[in-house]
């Protein structure tokens, strides 16, 4: 039974959105950060899309957007020549980092307590968030805008790119370790900790290399320019989108293109999988978010599953949606008709 | 013979439950006295490394559990809408489950030979059933 993808859009945003980024899974839910040239970002609900606040205080737009793992902290870099973390859960700014040029990059590091930058002045820095009056260190040897810079290898190195090099440098030296060398453009890059891979996209090639030695892995060639990709938590799947406006969904064993969706309006910029692999989000010059199942008709989020109808008619077919009160509902039901149930004792298995 | 065929139903776009919510337009936004919303019921935290995976598993298995038991008392009293084999539809009202959920005691059965006062219902014959709270 065939079903079509139903992307859903999340507004909000008034100009390009080139940047996003996922929390990891926490006890309340996960969280997505989107970057906008409009310079307010915005957080949302990872799996809902719906829109929980906007960081109000940049001067110009923001390039990059990330969260820290559990969402407790965001870090946004922009054209205003600073990056700014922000409490994520009360949206207040806690720093302005002023730098030479504009920034487009931001990263934190797995336990939150250093914040990666890069931009227009060819510096990474390294800022310690727990000393902000402090001067970050500087990693020079970029000879570009630097456009991505990631920590990896738990943290113990740097992933960095500007316009034609990739860049591998040791956190405790600051030192090069190794580069990549590109004839295009690099568009993006996504670094996955387990089994350290490194995405990477230039033209129309969707690259995968190990982040450890930068040694390829495997390549895939899209119809059209990608501007990002994205790589499933599985590593069953990948997605990638760009100048064409489509979003692709590409087999990562075999490389066979699975399925394709137009929707947006515009070039797609960023494109991310969720921490659980049940959704991906795309970003786009048409100024809005979508997201998008990964398995088409599965009950997650917002996307209700419909079972196939037999010939009698709808046997078994779920007529009554369960919001998120039902269960205070059931209970306030309940209790009029009977004593509370004991829960102290799990015993049952169900 | 009524040899069941599965039809291919015409493709179809996935439903959904709403669209995503968007800025209210007045405000930043955030969680208004600063903390978020758990997702679950706050319980004691047991560190990961201590819960072994099948305690974790054990707690779901409960949790589940106890929704479906409330369900189920939510139920009492209510009218309720049961499917049953070849496509046969009944109302009646429930009243109990017996320990094992493996019969439903409902009264005001309407069958489509007419009305049974008092019913035991197997619950392997029905296929699904549903009730406005």
């Amino acid at each position: 039974m065939a079903m079509r993808q139903t992307p859903l859009t999340c507004s909000g945003h008034t100009r390009p959105v080139v940047d996003l980024a996922f929390s990891g899974i926490t006890p309340y839910g996960y969280f997505l950060i989107s970057a906008c040239k409009d310079g307010k970002p915005m957080l949302r609900q990872g799996d809902t899309g719906d829109w929980i606040g906007t960081f109000l205080g940049h001067k110009g737009a923001v390039w990059g957007a990330t969260l820290n793992k559990d969402a407790t902290k965001a870090a946004t870099a922009a054209a205003d020549f600073t990056a700014k973390v922000w409490d994520a859960v009360s949206g207040d700014e806690l720093m302005t980092l002023a730098h030479k040029h504009i920034v487009k990059t931001v990263d934190f590091t797995q336990d939150s307590n250093y914040l990666l930058t890069g931009g227009q002045d060819k510096l990474l820095r390294i800022y310690d968030l727990n000393k902000p009056e402090a001067d970050p260190k500087e990693i020079s040897g970029h000879t570009s805008g630097i456009k991505k810079a990631l920590w990896c290898s738990e943290d113990k190195q740097i992933l960095s790119a500007d316009d034609k090099t990739v860049r591998l440098w040791d956190h405790a030296t600051m030192t090069e370790v190794k580069s990549l060398n590109f004839n295009m453009s690099v568009s993006s890059m996504e670094y996955i900790p387990e089994g350290e891979i490194l995405v990477i996209t230039y033209g129309r090639s969707i690259a995968f290399h190990s982040a450890v030695s930068l040694d390829p892995i495997k390549s895939f060639e899209a119809p059209a320019t990608i501007n990002s990709a994205s790589l499933h938590p599985e590593k069953e799947f990948l997605v990638a989108g760009g100048e064409d406006f489509k979003l692709y969904k590409y087999d990562y064993n075999s490389g066979e293109e699975l399925e394709s969706y137009k929707g947006h309006f515009g070039p797609i910029h960023c494109v991310r999988f969720s921490p659980d692999g049940e959704l991906y989000a795309s970003g786009s010059e048409d100024g809005t978010l979508r997201l998008w199942q990964t398995v088409v008709g599965k009950t997650y989020g917002l996307w209700k599953c419909v079972l196939p109808e037999e010939d009698s008619g709808d046997l078994a077919k779920p007529k009554i949606s369960f919001p998120e009160t039902a269960e205070e509902e059931l209970e306030e039901i309940a209790s009029e008709n009977s004593d509370s149930i004991d829960s102290s004792t799990p015993e049952v298995k169900a | 013979m009524n040899a069941r065929i599965m039809q291919t139903p015409p493709t179809t776009t996935v439903p959904v439950l709403r669209l995503p919510r968007g800025p209210d337009g007045l405000s930043r936004g955030f969680a208004p006295d600063g903390r978020r919303a758990p997702l679950k019921p706050v319980v004691p935290e047991i560190p990961e490394s201590q819960e072994s995976r099948e305690s974790q598993e054990q707690r779901a298995r409960a949790t589940l559990r106890e929704r479906y038991l409330r369900s189920l008392l939510a139920m009492v009293g209510r009218q309720v809408s049961f499917t049953l084999h070849e496509g046969v539809h009944v109302t009646a009202h429930f009243g109990a489950t017996d320990l094992d959920v493996a019969n439903f005691y409902v009264s005001q059965l309407q069958t489509p030979i007419g009305v049974q006062a008092e019913a035991l219902l197997r619950c392997s014959d029905i296929v699904s059933y549903t009730f406005k709270p």
